[in-house]
């Protein structure tokens, strides 16, 4: 029974590209409101298996005679994150992409290319999770990177094109080096068993026999291509152009999934890293490595104009946060990155889909443009505040408590790095403040701008992730403690 | 099996067209010869796969050469001047931050840098000084095939850049590992998608045309920072 949840996995996505591609032009259904139903279904059926799995079966399981795939906690946890983010974008989608339509900003001929790759980006994001070996998983992040592209040049403008063009050409060029990487790891692998091979609870397994420079090198490798996903900073120029045009809810998979996939095979590979003779280096390199990602979005911040740009910077931000964590290395701020993951996945989401409302009520995403917010989109407005405040880790929101534990793990390390650290973040927040209060101080217009009548659809994932993250802040479910803690005892710290 | 002598001086000659081929890819104006540069380039590798074959006689090189062959020297070359033809561009004449000259002496400087690095830091790494020459010239290539991408204005001189980093990440990876042949499938796979991707996103920018710039531009709404 447990061998088909592969198959039941990618079922659904499949078929719809098949069908699309398959059928003509005409025969199959071009509505929007066919093909966004089957992406709600898709969603949500994915969700529910993802919760028969967790309860289900017992993990890890392996699947195929060289263990290609595999589900193990923290892939299934990731899974959960990914399908929760995409059943809000894919019922979010339905009033957005049907008003981008209406007003012909996406053409009609391609809402079949922007739902196909929107179901397939899903089955490839999870199929990047499954993948038990490494140069799998460098494929599907490979592919992901491919669809997102696809999904950012769905409206046509020049800008989009330029975006797309950008993220493609920066995260395949880093993801080479990382191809580098697996090759040398695959050599050094050979000397250890025979036949060698790259799968991760092998390479967990013997990681420390791994000789230590070699394995150092192969690390930084993959961490280029890794961390380029992942939008760390040298390679983050792409993310805030791509997170600024692409539509919101493609802007809210980027930040709140995509970015993730990079930061999932740095976990592991660090979990690979501690265990070798050069991991006391390496943990070195991945925490200096999240200062500089969480230094340079400090500086940017405060003069963005554009909300969408303002809240990719912010995602390096976190990446960095995350990369700090990971770093450390030690069992409690792993919890506790673990879970700072799934909340800075929901806060992106929510600021990503309050910022798409605005953009269709001011037609533009400056904050100059913003007037009369409270009273023509109250629900926006509130989401972005209150997302703002999540993202920056206020008490009762979920971030709080991981940025704490966090910080306090970076306290045990180094204090200098800490008072780095939390001096960044200070003029982050301040940041957020400085435009937060220009954006929502602006004097009342005396023309009266036409009101954007919000569908249901785009108003109720906001609610729902302003009700989840509050809860989240307050209220820790035991079993998710668990599954964490079972994620901390699987990757051997 | 042939003569180690002869095996050596075979390869040590490709090595050197290689980085012939790799010069040219970066200081070339014509797009039309660049796309033949390229395939040259890859032919010499589907070359060096074969030679390697008949040395060690690993089948999976046999296959990796039949591969290279057939996409790399001959379809993503026929695809990239038929796109060509499309775009009714000629030529590439712009270079961005780096003039040709200063492009070579640059990837000659690079060639020596990692050559030193791998020395040094990862000695330990490549077990004979032929290994280790692989690794200095795949990563070069990478490297220039890099420069490529940042130095040149149009898209489809860019994407030759990463074609020619793909191929330098294939020379390295035929002498340090072959890594399984499915996954040489399907990384091939994934670059010719990448090549078709970028190609049709070179209509939006390289594109001659006016009125398509003019239909891409009608969206004004969506142009701001």
């Amino acid at each position: 029974m447990i061998d088909l949840t592969m198959l039941a996995y990618c079922i659904p996505g499949l078929l719809l590209v098949l069908a699309l591609i398959f059928s003509g032009r005409n025969k199959f259904p071009a509505n929007d409101a066919v093909l966004n139903t089957f992406s709600i279904i898709h969603a949500f059926y994915l969700l529910g298996l993802t919760f028969v799995v967790l309860f289900g079966a017992k993990l890890p399981v392996y699947f195929m005679e060289g263990r290609y795939f595999a589900i193990d906690r923290l892939s299934l946890y990731e899974i959960l994150i990914a399908t929760i983010v995409f059943c809000l974008s894919a019922i979010y989608a339905r009033g957005y992409i049907r008003d981008l339509l209406n007003i012909g900003e996406i053409e009609r001929t391609n809402t079949r290319l922007f739902y196909g790759a929107f179901n397939l980006l899903f089955t490839v994001i999870v199929l990047s999770f499954l993948a038990n070996n490494v140069a799998l998983y460098w494929i599907f992040l490979e592919l992901t990177t491919l669809l997102s592209a696809l999904l950012i040049i769905i409206l046509k403008a020049r800008e989009n094109i330029t975006a797309s063009l950008k993220y493609v050409f920066i995260a395949s060029s880093a993801m080479l080096f990382s191809f580098i990487g697996i090759i040398i790891l695959y050599a050094l692998n050979r000397d250890q068993i025979a036949d060698g091979n790259l799968n991760w609870d092998t390479l967990l397994a013997i990681a420390p026999s791994l000789p230590g420079t070699a394995f150092g090198i192969a690390f930084i490798l993959l961490f280029i291509g890794f961390g380029a996903k992942s939008g760390l900073v040298p390679f983050h120029t792409w993310l805030p152009i791509a997170h600024s045009r692409a539509p919101s809810v493609v802007s809210a998979l980027l930040s709140g999934v995509l970015l993730n996939i990079g930061i999932y095979g740095i976990l592991r590979l660090n979990a690979v890293a501690t265990q070798t003779s050069v991991g006391d280096n390496l943990k070195v390199f991945l925490i200096v490595a999240g200062i500089i990602s969480i230094l340079v979005p400090a500086f940017c911040l405060a003069a963005r104009t554009n909300s969408k740009k303002f809240i990719a910077f912010s995602s390096i931000e976190h990446m960095g946060l995350l990369v700090l964590g990971i770093g450390l290395s030690s069992p409690a701020v792993l919890f506790w990155v673990l879970f700072h993951m799934l909340g800075h996945s929901l806060s992106k989401t929510l600021l990503f889909f309050s910022a798409g409302i605005f953009h269709r009520q001011y037609e533009s995403n400056k904050y100059f443009q913003i007037k009369n917010a409270f009273k023509l989109q109250p629900l926006a407005s509130w989401g972005l505040i209150l997302g703002s405040l999540s993202v920056l880790g206020v008490p009762l929101f979920p971030i709080f408590l991981s940025k704490l534990n966090i910080l306090a793990g970076l306290a045990d390390f180094s204090l200098a790095g800490l008072v780095i650290v939390l001096l960044l973040l200070f003029i982050i927040a301040s940041s957020f403040g400085y435009y937060l209060v220009r954006a929502f101080n602006s004097k009342e217009d005396e023309t009266e701008l036409k009101v954007y009548n919000t569908p249901k659809s785009m108003k109720w994932p906001i609610v729902f992730i302003i009700v989840i993250l509050l809860v989240l802040g307050l209220y820790m479910p035991g079993g998710l403690a668990d599954l964490l803690n079972g994620i901390v005892n699987d990757l051997g710290f | 099996m042939i003569d180690t002598i002869i095996f050596n001086d075979i390869i040590h000659g490709l090595f050197v067209l290689i980085l012939g081929t790799a010069a040219l890819i970066i200081t070339q104006r014509s797009l039309t010869s660049l796309f033949n540069i390229y395939a040259a380039q890859s032919l010499i590798l589907a070359v060096m796969a074969i030679v390697l074959f008949i040395e060690y006689g690993t089948l999976n090189l046999l296959f990796i050469a039949i591969l290279t062959l057939a996409v790399k020297t001959i379809f993503i070359p026929l695809f990239l001047h038929k796109v060509l033809k499309r775009i009714s561009v000629k030529r590439d004449l712009q270079f961005m931050f780096l003039s040709p000259a200063s492009s070579i002496l640059i990837s000659a400087i690079l060639i020596f840098v990692v050559y030193l690095f791998f020395t040094n830091i990862a000695g330990d790494l490549f077990a004979d000084r032929l290994i280790l020459l692989v690794g200095v010239i795949g990563i070069a290539l990478a490297l220039m095939g890099m420069m490529v991408i940042f130095s040149r204005k149009r898209v489809i001189t860019k994407t030759v850049g990463y074609l020619t980093m793909e191929n330098g990440v294939l020379l390295f990876s035929l002498f340090m590992a072959e890594m399984p042949f499915i996954i040489e499938i399907l990384i091939v796979l994934d670059l010719l998608m990448i090549i078709v991707l970028s190609a049709v996103l070179a209509f939006g920018i390289d594109s001659g045309m006016e009125e398509f710039h003019k239909k891409l531009n009608r969206l004004g709404i969506w142009i701001e920072d």
